[in-house]
């Protein structure tokens, strides 16, 4: 498993339209298992629903984790998304 | 790749700290839903790493855990073979989550509790019985029938055992072993044991006792008692958890189960029932005493906390009243204030059923209203107006009059000889009591005027936000035309009703790409001409945006968002009301959000609002836009 934290700087949080980006883009590693974590809630980032009940705000850090498939590259990609949209 | 139930069950369940730790169990659409006990014994990273587990909440004492839809069911079936538990419905799921409120508030909710679950054992044997009953007053011939005897059997076999339906009740509330609790209702009226009911039949010293130590019980049953059962299956439970937690676990299976049993028993023969014999006595002396003082308030007052006896289970024994006042003067006026307060509950529980709009309450207010108009009135009282206490009261107020103008009326008996207001039988009242009444319009007129009372107070003063259904205010307009709002999406699982009253126009004409390109999910966009949401099928919120312009909702594996307006999130919710909370059930037409289009027109965005299903594409057939 490889992961990675991320501190949200959108001013308004993970919420509908980056999550649905968010999970837009994590649609496209079917074959990794993507976790996103807040404190203690944590949520399969292909779930919008379940992303949007955890209320990330701006300044949040959270924790994403990658099982499966090529782990190391589709870290890599997800983080550069968070970089450059979130 | 087929996931292992059973294996993704015990896994679950290795990391969660034993089962002691888990209150409950129950399962929605998409999450397996646990109460637990202890937060600090969850393995909460050993349990996402479960394969099957997509994700967890843990929150307000409540750990769910997402399995996804199709599997969650499987897996809990497993779950719970693993655990050992029995299912829980997500309402008790919620209520073990409230289980920190006071003692006071979880006393009086109890009997509920424990009466609710089995409305409909007692729904189909009052309705049949108060039938079967009345059928002979009118065709004195057919109460000789094999079919009024067969029926007759049939009616009343939920009454005549009713202690082992609210023993396996109580159990279950109690967090006993419903089993055991079912034994303990057997027990009490076990058939080698003289039936209550026939009792009176024996000399006091006819009656067969054991000694047991240095008490002397009475070889008789509990029929038609409910508080004995009751507090003996609450001992029951209180046993078995107790001695589950102290017993070894290698011995704890056949220990534990015969430890309780026997220890119930005794205490219930012993103690608990004879207790309950003689204050129970003391409530019929007070009753006697009561009807026969002071021009009538006396019988008024009864008239008002009859329907508590009913609440306490005690009513079955004014039998033994009325019984007596039949063989000594003829004339059982006892049966007039019993009419009065059925029929006053009658006459609440109607009001409670028109008034209403949640349609699950509509569904057991009127069914439940019928029965009490003939006399049964259990399911009225437990299923609708002592749930919400104020119905209740304004039947024990029209129960009071109604009882007060009995007393200043006369009969006639057989012989046409003026006499006390009053039956010729007992154990009827309501409709089924007329051909036993000995002045039928007189007692039409008490009837009505008991029930009119609580039917024009309940109507005034019971409003549905009242105690459990909370929030909800939608104003009766709203409520009447949404189930007449056009659908705006369907597919195989369900219909979604337009939410937001305005123009529908196409998702890819919503002004936001991320919208129109159907990232969030496929939906339509509505350009609205009110600002208020409601919703749009019988589900269930499962977030609020803390600014207030977004709510979504799940039913039946539908996932929906609704969401006011473009970029509106930057309002940080000036403009915006929430008139539900996340876990919130809310039904078609019920108001959700509320926002102000001039707030979001001079804060320059557009108001236009997206419904959009966000897991449109696990659904089948779905189809956006106006039919």
């Amino acid at each position: 498993m490889k992961s990675f934290t991320y501190t949200i700087t959108d001013p308004v949080g993970l919420h509908a339209r980056p999550a649905g980006l968010l999970v837009k883009a994590i649609k496209e590693f079917a074959g990794s298992t993507i976790t996103l974590a807040k404190g203690e809630k944590s949520v399969n980032a292909l779930k919008l629903m379940g992303i949007m009940q955890m209320g990330i705000k701006q300044g949040d850090e959270v924790t994403v984790s990658v099982e499966g498939g090529d782990e190391e590259a589709v870290a890599a990609a997800v983080e550069k998304f968070f970089k450059e949209n979130l | 790749m087929a996931l292992d139930y059973r294996k993704c069950a015990e896994e679950i369940f290795s990391h969660l700290g034993g089962r002691e730790n888990i209150i409950s169990a129950a399962h929605c659409a998409t999450r397996l839903r646990l109460v637990i006990a202890d937060n600090s014994k969850l393995d909460l990273k050993a349990l996402e790493d479960v394969e099957g587990v997509k994700g967890l909440f843990n929150s307000n004492g409540q750990l769910q855990l997402i399995i996804g839809t199709g599997t969650v069911n499987k897996v809990y079936d497993e779950f719970l073979a693993v655990t050992g538990m029995t299912a829980a419905t997500k309402a008790e799921v919620k209520e073990a989550a409230a289980s920190r409120m006071p003692l006071w508030k979880k006393i009086l909710k109890t009997p509920g509790d424990i009466f609710v679950p089995i409305l409909p054992a007692i729904v189909a044997s009052g309705l049949m019985m108060g039938i079967v009953e009345a059928i002979p007053k009118f065709l004195p011939a057919f109460g000789g029938t094999d079919w009024f005897s067969f029926l007759d059997l049939v009616a009343n076999t939920a009454f005549a055992l009713l202690p082992v339906l609210v023993a396996i009740s109580a159990a279950r509330v109690f967090g006993g072993n419903i089993f055991l609790g079912a034994v303990i209702g057997l027990m009490m009226v076990h058939p080698a044991l003289i039936n209550a009911w026939t009792v009176g039949n024996y000399a006091p010293g006819e009656i067969p006792v054991w000694h047991l130590w240095f008490f002397t019980v009475q070889q008789v049953g509990y029929q038609g008692h409910v508080i004995p059962v009751i507090l003996a299956v609450l001992l029951m439970s209180t046993i078995e958890k107790w001695l589950h937690k102290h017993v070894p676990e290698m011995i704890d299976l056949f220990v534990t189960p015969l430890c309780t049993v026997l220890v119930t028993a005794f205490c219930t023969f012993t103690i608990i029932g004879p207790i309950f014999s003689v204050f129970e006595n003391w409530v019929l002396a007070g009753a006697q005493w009561l009807i026969t003082v002071g021009y009538g308030a006396g019988a008024a007052i009864m008239g008002a906390i009859y329907p508590f006896t009913v609440v306490m289970g005690l009513h079955h024994m004014y039998n033994v009243i009325e019984a007596g006042m039949i063989s000594s003067t003829g004339v059982n006026t006892w049966m007039p204030i019993a009419s009065a307060a059925n029929f006053a509950q009658f006459g609440a529980c109607l009001a409670v059923a028109i008034k209403c709009r949640n349609r699950k309450l509509k569904s057991v207010a009127f069914p439940s209203s019928l029965s009490a108009s003939l006399g049964i009135t259990e399911p009225a009282i437990f299923g609708v107006n002592f749930r919400f206490m104020k119905p209740f009261v304004c039947g024990m107020i029209g129960g009071a009059v109604g009882s007060l103008i009995a007393t200043w009326m006369h009969g006639t008996n057989a012989a046409g000889e003026v006499v006390a207001f009053g039956a010729t039988t007992y154990g009827v009242t309501g409709i089924p009591g007329i051909p036993a009444i000995n002045n039928i319009p007189m007692y039409l007129l008490e009837l009505l005027v008991a029930s009119g009372i609580a039917f024009v107070l309940t109507t005034i003063l019971w409003k549905e936000d009242q105690p459990e259904e909370k929030k909800e205010d939608a104003p009766a307009a709203v409520a009447e035309e949404a189930p007449a709002a056009p659908v705006v999406i369907s597919c195989a699982a369900g219909k979604v009703y337009q939410p937001v009253k305005g123009k529908v126009i196409a998702r890819e004409d919503i002004p936001d790409p991320t919208f129109a390109g159907g990232i969030l999910g496929d939906g339509v966009g509505i350009e609205p001409e009110e600002g208020v949401v409601v919703a749009p099928f019988d589900g269930e919120v499962t977030a609020v945006m803390d600014s207030k312009h977004a709510v979504t909702l799940e039913a039946n594996g539908m996932e929906l968002l609704i969401h006011v307006g473009v970029n509106t999130v930057n309002m940080k919710g000036e403009g915006f009301t929430a008139f539900v909370q996340e876990g919130d059930r809310v039904t078609v037409g019920q108001k959700l959000l509320g926002f102000d289009r001039d707030a979001i027109k001079k804060a320059g965005y557009s108001d236009t609002v997206a419904v959009l299903l966000t897991n449109a594409e696990d659904l089948a057939d779905v189809k956006c836009g106006l039919e």
